[in-house]
């Protein structure tokens, strides 16, 4: 995927939302999730997740020549290996990105451009916040000090994919099994809230 | 050697600033206290007589008593002031300031991407406005 474009036409920074550099260049060394000519940046600290207010992976934000927004994020999975999850044809980001590098079209007019570029509530900082203490104090050798916070962020933040999934590790849960379906489960049931295709 | 003898650190985050500080006093359960010397140096802002200022914005401090007394400013009362987000651990002393959300829609509501620099797998690192003048699309990935 992505393989078409060039860099003189689109650069993309793949960011991985990770703790583990060695797990990062591992995935990106065995499934690239984007062609390998493009910089691969670790974001320990989730600072890209609070700066363009990213809840989940894959998502992509589309900046123009000139710095501006032109599609604030949105889940865009690579394929449709997962569409009875994403509920997301990946077909619509694609041919859309597509039609935006080739030919300058805008996926998105100012009114939709404007409208998807949220406010964070206080509850969804606050978690921000308490995740990275969380983290912090586990890295640093204070696991239940660290496990309490990150229990407070997963309290304050129920749809933050990149909280709750991404803190399973940490939490010696697995992403993959079946702990992440519980809490998709809960998710779902919720009105799969923050989920912008 | 006793507890009381030992120096405490404690590490202040905001962003990408990491700072250590000495407390003043014992950090209780709500907030530390540190100097107005340490919350400029971990925080960037400073206690004016117009209130909690960094470059030319200032808020106003309504209830003074509330975040100083005697040199000592709560950690806590400062993230009140300015609306930000505290999440503290008293032991070790670890606190993270987060961003208002304000702060966040504001900058996202001016429609501008705004800039990071972040580390790349080879050691460097990178930002976003290093691409300035190029398309460019930011893919958020991670292996969760």
């Amino acid at each position: 995927m992505y393989e078409e474009f060039d860099p003189g036409q689109l650069v993309i920074l793949a960011v991985a939302l990770d703790e583990d550099v060695d797990a990062v260049r591992q995935w990106a060394r065995e499934e690239p999730p984007v062609p390998l000519t493009y910089p691969v940046l670790i974001d320990r600290d989730h600072l890209l997740a609070e700066l363009y207010d990213i809840v989940n992976v894959p998502t992509t934000i589309w900046i123009d020549e000139e710095g501006r927004i032109v599609r604030p994020r949105s889940i865009a999975p690579a394929d449709d290996t997962f569409k009875d999850f994403t509920q997301i044809d990946s077909s619509i980001h694609n041919d859309a990105l597509r039609a935006w590098v080739r030919e300058g079209t805008l996926p998105l007019d100012d009114t939709e451009v404007r409208s998807r570029l949220h406010t964070p509530s206080a509850d969804a900082q606050r978690a921000r916040a308490e995740r990275r203490l969380g983290m912090h104090l586990v890295r640093s050798g204070h696991r239940d000090a660290g496990e309490r916070h990150l229990t407070t962020a997963l309290e304050l933040a129920p749809g933050d994919w990149a909280i709750h999934r991404g803190s399973m590790p940490v939490r010696g849960k697995d992403p993959f099994g079946q702990d992440f379906m519980d809490f998709y489960e809960v998710w779902e049931a919720a009105g799969r809230p923050d989920y912008e295709s | 050697m006793s507890p009381a003898s030992t120096p405490q650190r404690a590490t202040i985050v905001d962003g990408d600033r990491v700072t250590m500080v000495a407390p003043i006093g014992a950090p209780d359960a709500e907030t530390l206290h540190l100097s107005p010397e340490d919350l400029t140096r971990a925080t960037g802002w400073s206690l004016r007589p117009e209130g909690l200022c960094r470059g030319d914005v200032c808020f106003p401090v309504r209830d003074r008593a509330a975040i100083v007394h005697d040199d000592a400013i709560s950690l806590r009362g400062v993230a009140d002031v300015l609306g930000r987000p505290l999440a503290y651990e008293p032991e070790p002393p670890v606190a993270v300031l987060g961003e208002a959300p304000q702060t966040v829609g504001a900058s996202l509501a001016s429609g501008r991407a705004p800039n990071f620099a972040l580390p790349d797998l080879d050691g460097g690192t990178i930002e976003l406005d290093d691409y300035a003048g190029r398309k460019r699309m930011l893919f958020a990935w991670s292996s969760w």
